[in-house]
């Protein structure tokens, strides 16, 4: 997982090496989320929770015309599985406009496995990747 | 009959000398204070430090390459359990935050451990999902005659050339055996877990596992986990708190700071407010 800033086109384009970094934990499965469905809404940060054993991310999904603003919630790895990809706890706060990609749950409740997001402001991408861990690290 | 209170204290002392005397004259198994040979001894010890990341490509490869040995009614409930998960609605063996215990914490972790070498005992301590915390004792004890059963059993380990070499039981037979966070079943008693954990490359380290569980296996599983060393600070342990994520912070009426609970789904995911039964 890094914080790296990319253009658009880049971003587009690492896509398809993301969607296979599906988010593991050990707390639970993660099988209830779709991985075959990427969703991309955007939307405002509403509140980030930095806690064991899933981190979560709560956002106000902008809302369609005519329809009543719904908050969603995303899950990811733990603080210290982040942590290892340059995240902290201070990565998001409420307010941040962003535009976030996720795989829904399967039973189409109000949330979904982080995949990655933009912060609009800055263009700024983040997101994560366990596997990033799976060889030594010696400097 | 009525005792001053002075000689009320003096009973007590007589009622509390006899009740200690017993244990005491039976004599207590000592563990001596580590000399400084001990500590040096360590040095001899193969470089375990550093955090070490497990390979979770290689465990998930691993359910196939190393079917369990799974008795036909084990085998059963496995596969109603396998099937919840592939259609998505998998069982969370572990959403109750107890801990994963072993063997499965070396099976399925997808945190980081450490390991600890002091005389007579080596201790591995993981990340996340509460007490993740394993004491193998490596002073030539054996097993106590009747351990009391725990998550993670009790171990003793030695020294083989540079592999430790340990054997754990007395596990509560209600921990699982699993292969995933959603498909395993109770060990129902009787767990035996034979470890040969050694550096596999210079930065590899390599848990062979023999999982001998008679209640729910026909033959003792036989499988590997490997584990790469980090180390980047950035890798250092940190605190993990299973029960934490039950809740988020809030104020109370009088300002404190506080936990609330926060909504979940049964197999514990997270909801926003307006979803959940719970509402913070």
């Amino acid at each position: 997982m890094t914080i790296k800033r990319w253009p658009a086109v880049a971003t587009m384009s690492l896509l398809g090496v993301l969607a296979w970094t599906i988010p593991a934990a050990a707390h639970h499965s993660f099988a209830m989320f779709d991985f075959s469905k990427t969703e991309t809404v955007k939307g405002t940060v509403t509140e980030f929770r930095w806690t064991n054993p899933h981190v979560a991310l709560l956002v106000q999904l902008d809302a369609k015309s005519g329809a009543a603003p719904e908050v969603w919630s995303m899950e990811l790895t733990s603080p210290g599985n982040l942590t290892r990809g340059g995240w902290t706890r201070h990565s998001f706060k409420p307010g941040d406009r962003i535009e976030l990609q996720f795989n829904p749950l399967r039973d189409g409740k109000h949330g979904g496995a982080f995949d990655q997001a933009t912060f609009l402001d800055t263009g700024q991408v983040i997101t994560s990747n366990l596997r990033a861990a799976e060889k030594p690290g010696l400097e | 009959m009525t005792l001053s209170v002075k000689w009320r204290g003096v009973l007590a002392a007589i009622v509390g000398l006899a009740a200690w005397a017993p244990v005491h004259a039976a004599g207590s198994v000592i563990n001596p204070p580590p000399q400084a040979k001990d500590w040096a001894a360590l040095a001899s010890l193969p470089d375990w430090s550093g955090v070490w990341t497990p390979n979770i490509t290689d465990q998930m490869r691993r359910v196939e390459s190393d079917p369990v040995p799974w008795n036909k009614e084990a085998a059963a409930q496995i596969a109603k359990l396998d099937a919840a998960e592939k259609r998505g609605d998998p069982k969370g063996l572990f959403v109750n935050c107890l801990p994963e215990s072993m063997p499965t914490w070396m099976l399925i972790t997808h945190n980081a451990l450490e390991f600890l070498f002091t005389p007579g005992r080596v201790t591995i301590l993981g990340e996340s999902d509460g007490n993740r915390l394993r004491r193998i004792y490596t002073d030539g004890r054996g097993h106590p005659d009747d351990p009391d059963p725990t998550f993670h059993g009790h171990s003793v380990g030695h020294w083989e050339n540079d592999t430790l070499v340990v054997d754990t039981i007395a596990i509560l037979p209600e921990t699982y055996i699993a292969v995933s966070e959603a498909v395993g079943i109770p060990n129902n008693g009787d767990l035996h877990v034979i470890e040969r954990i050694h550096l596999d490359k210079p930065d590899v380290l390599r848990d062979d596992l023999e999982i001998i569980a008679p209640h729910v296996l026909t033959k003792p599983w036989k499988t590997a986990r490997f584990l790469f060393r980090q180390r980047a600070r950035k890798y250092d342990i940190v605190e993990g708190v299973c029960l934490q994520g039950n809740y988020s912070e809030g104020k109370d009426a009088s300002g404190n700071a506080v936990f609330v609970p926060v909504p979940q789904t049964e197999g514990g995911n997270y909801l926003p407010p307006a979803d959940g039964p719970g509402k913070p």
